[in-house]
């Protein structure tokens, strides 16, 4: 490598100045032309996922993120060299998103026993178990226990090495009901652990108590809480009890619909699918009752102004339109909104993206066609299309010629974005199938029980709770066990080893 | 220099804390079990933590921990760095993923709290008294005992093992040589064994 003669004749100062210079030029190179440049692959994302399903960073959802073979995009991390030299070689660069997609199998492939990161651990068993292929000092952990601590363990206070029922409903009365349980109902729990059955059926049955407590779905509770990140609410706007200084709408008709999709005999697809509109008639204890059609009236800023057959859930809500679409015509927040609070994909770190044919049009003149633009556009935009009929602040409705209004001031052919779009690579013809398909989604089931997860267990699935996760995700979806009912899910995701091993 | 006697009392507990620091596997009773390969311990933040001590100290849930005798301390005073939420002023929606600096401080200082607020109202009300009751004359072994089980049973809810039981003996004979045997000196005693259990990671985690 010539680079060395370099650094003998003009020492490290000066090489760490041409070092510098020639990163910059290629930084530079990378903007300005697509000769040579390192391109990041937006599909890649997707397309590993249905390669490798097992792989741990698809049991949490279905794309991965740009690092698994970036640093920051388009840079590649050593991982991603490996698959780079190996992804269809001699072919001119950069290949269409097409040749990339078909020759990502067998690059990746080609990779599998390599082993980029020199740990000593191939390529595929880190991506498999969870740690990273690129990194030498992340490696599969193990949490097995040897067969002399399993008999000490179990033996002990708590059975570090397996599962351990009286931790369980340790953890159930204080996740759940907001409290330790007392001595004495510890001391009754532990009576009944010879009998499986027994505590099982104990175990079930304060699990069911907690579920109906305030402090699980009262005000402020922790439903209420888990669903802060999803209805984003901002006093200053409320409406309703409490009104802030501009009152445009009332957030907690959206807390309610929350809990109560996700209490009872529910089906939880209801968050974006549902019609309903849901009043909390009592807080101690906690109840709730669907608002009928014809009170709707009388609640002005806090009621549900959208026709009851275009309504999909917490996302064409009178608080959803107005902090997310506002005035937008082509309301791109709204979507990505959606798209990341309910699929749990995040357009802003090019998680999900499917880029649909010709798109984006822009049709509001936003410049959203450029290069550097249209590589989440083309997936936003199409998004975004079935909820370009929903007024955001003010009117909250569904209105076809909604469009109309903002030619002025954003181009005459603003009126020509279609109602119908793309998710998934799918094509709907409005909100109703965009928000059939989402609910449908594994996307849509491995959300809702992340966000479980995360609340239970404490942390996001980790490579050790990768069978048990899929089992949960695919379990809420199955119409035989959990068939959407959050509460069902709940009552096995605290039988599982992630939850009940301390 | 005159040494104020809140500060007095807090670094007599840090003090005497140290004879009662314990090797990572002495909290633990009955037979000791390996350390989990995969440790999932949740903290029980603060709204868990004062609802758990004001059932097991039989003192109002409201009136268990007040800053400046006005504020909450896990509903408004150390509402964040207790794992709290606050999404509608400081639009804060899910609890901090990592504890702030001022976590065990503020855990610390709820601890001394509440306990000073027990032993305050047992010694207000002796007939009453949950944790701080005087020995009828010195106390003994047998005080420092009946003292132990109450702790245990009322801030962890079980009892204590013969280990455990060993050290508290001890931290409590140490602190004696400090605080003295008067009743005063007990009911400090009292106030920083309770404070030790009170801020203990079985207390604070689950």
């Amino acid at each position: 490598m010539s680079s060395g003669g370099v650094r003998g004749r003009t020492g490290p100062v000066a090489w760490a100045g041409v070092a510098a210079a020639l990163g910059l030029s290629v930084v530079a190179a990378g903007l300005a032309g697509p000769a040579n440049r390192a391109v990041a692959k937006p599909p890649a994302s997707m397309e590993f996922c249905k390669i490798y399903p097992t792989a741990h960073v698809c049991a949490a959802s279905p794309v991965v993120n740009c690092t698994t073979c970036h640093t920051v995009p388009p840079a590649r991390n050593l991982f991603g060299e490996q698959v780079s030299a190996n992804l269809a070689p001699g072919a001119a660069r950069p290949l269409s998103d097409a040749d990339f997609v078909a020759a990502l199998p067998a690059a990746l492939k080609a990779v599998e026993s390599l082993d980029a990161d020199g740990d000593g651990i191939p390529n595929l068993a880190e991506l498999i178990a969870g740690s990273q292929p690129e990194l030498a000092s992340s490696r599969p952990t193990s949490a097995s226990c040897t067969p002399g601590q399993a008999r000490s363990a179990a033996a002990g206070r708590w059975n570090t090495c397996g599962y351990d029922p009286a931790h369980a409903y340790r953890k159930v009365t204080l996740d759940v009901c907001g409290r330790s349980p007392t001595r004495a109902e510890t001391e009754a729990f532990r009576q009944l652990l010879p009998s499986e059955s027994a505590w099982r059926g104990a175990l079930a049955n304060r699990l069911d108590q907690c579920l109906r407590t305030p402090y699980w779905l009262g005000v402020n509770g922790v439903l209420w809480n888990l669903a802060n990140a999803k209805i984003n609410p901002v006093d200053s706007i409320k409406a309703g009890p409490r009104a802030g200084s501009i009152p445009l709408a009332d957030y907690e008709w959206d807390y309610n619909l929350f809990a109560w999709l996700n209490t009872g005999d529910r089906d939880v697809r209801g968050l974006l699918t549902g019609q309903d509109f849901v009043k909390r008639t009592s807080d101690s204890p906690p109840t709730f009752e669907p608002v009928p059609e014809d009170g709707m009236r009388a609640l002005r800023q806090a009621g549900q102004t959208v026709p009851r057959d275009k309504r999909a859930g917490m996302i064409t809500t009178r608080w959803f339109t107005t902090v997310n679409t506002m005035f937008t015509p082509i309301p791109r927040t709204t979507a990505a909104a959606a798209y990341r609070q309910y699929l749990g994909l995040d357009l802003a770190r090019m998680q999900g993206l499917h880029p649909a044919v010709s798109e984006p049009a822009d049709y509001d003149a936003k410049g959203v066609a450029a290069p550097a633009c249209a590589v989440c556009h083309s997936t936003l935009d199409p998004l975004t299309y079935p909820f370009t009929r929903y007024d955001g602040i003010i009117r909250n409705n569904y209105n076809p010629n909604r469009l109309k209004n903002f030619v002025r001031t954003d181009g005459p052919r603003v009126v020509e974005a279609p109602e119908a779009g793309e998710i998934f690579g799918q094509k709907v013809a409005n909100l109703m199938e965009w928000s059939q398909v989402a609910a449908n989604s594994d996307a849509f089931a491995q959300k809702v029980v992340w966000d479980y997860w995360k609340l239970m267990i404490g942390r996001e699935p980790g490579p050790a709770d990768q069978a048990e996760f899929t089992l949960m995700w695919k379990g809420l979806k199955a119409q035989d066990k959990f068939n959407y009912r959050t509460e069902r899910m709940l009552h096995a995701l605290v039988l599982t080893e992630a939850y009940g091993r301390p | 220099m005159r040494i104020p006697a809140p500060i007095a009392l807090a670094l007599t507990a840090i003090l005497s804390l140290s004879a009662l620091a314990l090797p990572p596997t002495a909290a633990r009773a009955q037979e000791a079990a390996p350390a989990s390969p995969d440790p999932r311990v949740k903290f029980k933040d603060g709204e868990r933590y004062l609802r758990d001590l004001a059932e097991s100290l039989e003192i109002p849930r409201k009136e268990i921990c007040l800053e400046l005798s006005r504020y909450d301390c896990a509903d408004k005073a150390f509402r964040i760095v207790l794992g709290g939420v606050d999404p509608y002023e400081i639009r804060i929606m899910q609890p901090l993923d990592q504890a702030s600096l001022a976590s065990p401080i503020a855990f610390d200082r709820v601890a001394l709290q509440v306990c000073s607020n027990r032993v305050a109202r047992d010694k207000a009300d002796p007939a009453t008294a949950v944790l701080f009751k005087p020995a009828a004359g010195r106390p003994d072994a047998a005080w420092r005992e009946a003292l132990t089980d109450r702790l245990y049973d009322r801030i962890l809810r079980r009892g204590a093992d013969a280990a455990e039981r060993q050290r508290m003996a001890g931290f409590l004979e140490g602190l004696e040589a400090r605080t003295g045997r008067s009743p005063k000196g007990q009911a400090d005693q009292t106030l920083l064994a309770c404070f030790a259990l009170a801020s203990s990671a079985e207390a604070a985690f689950y």
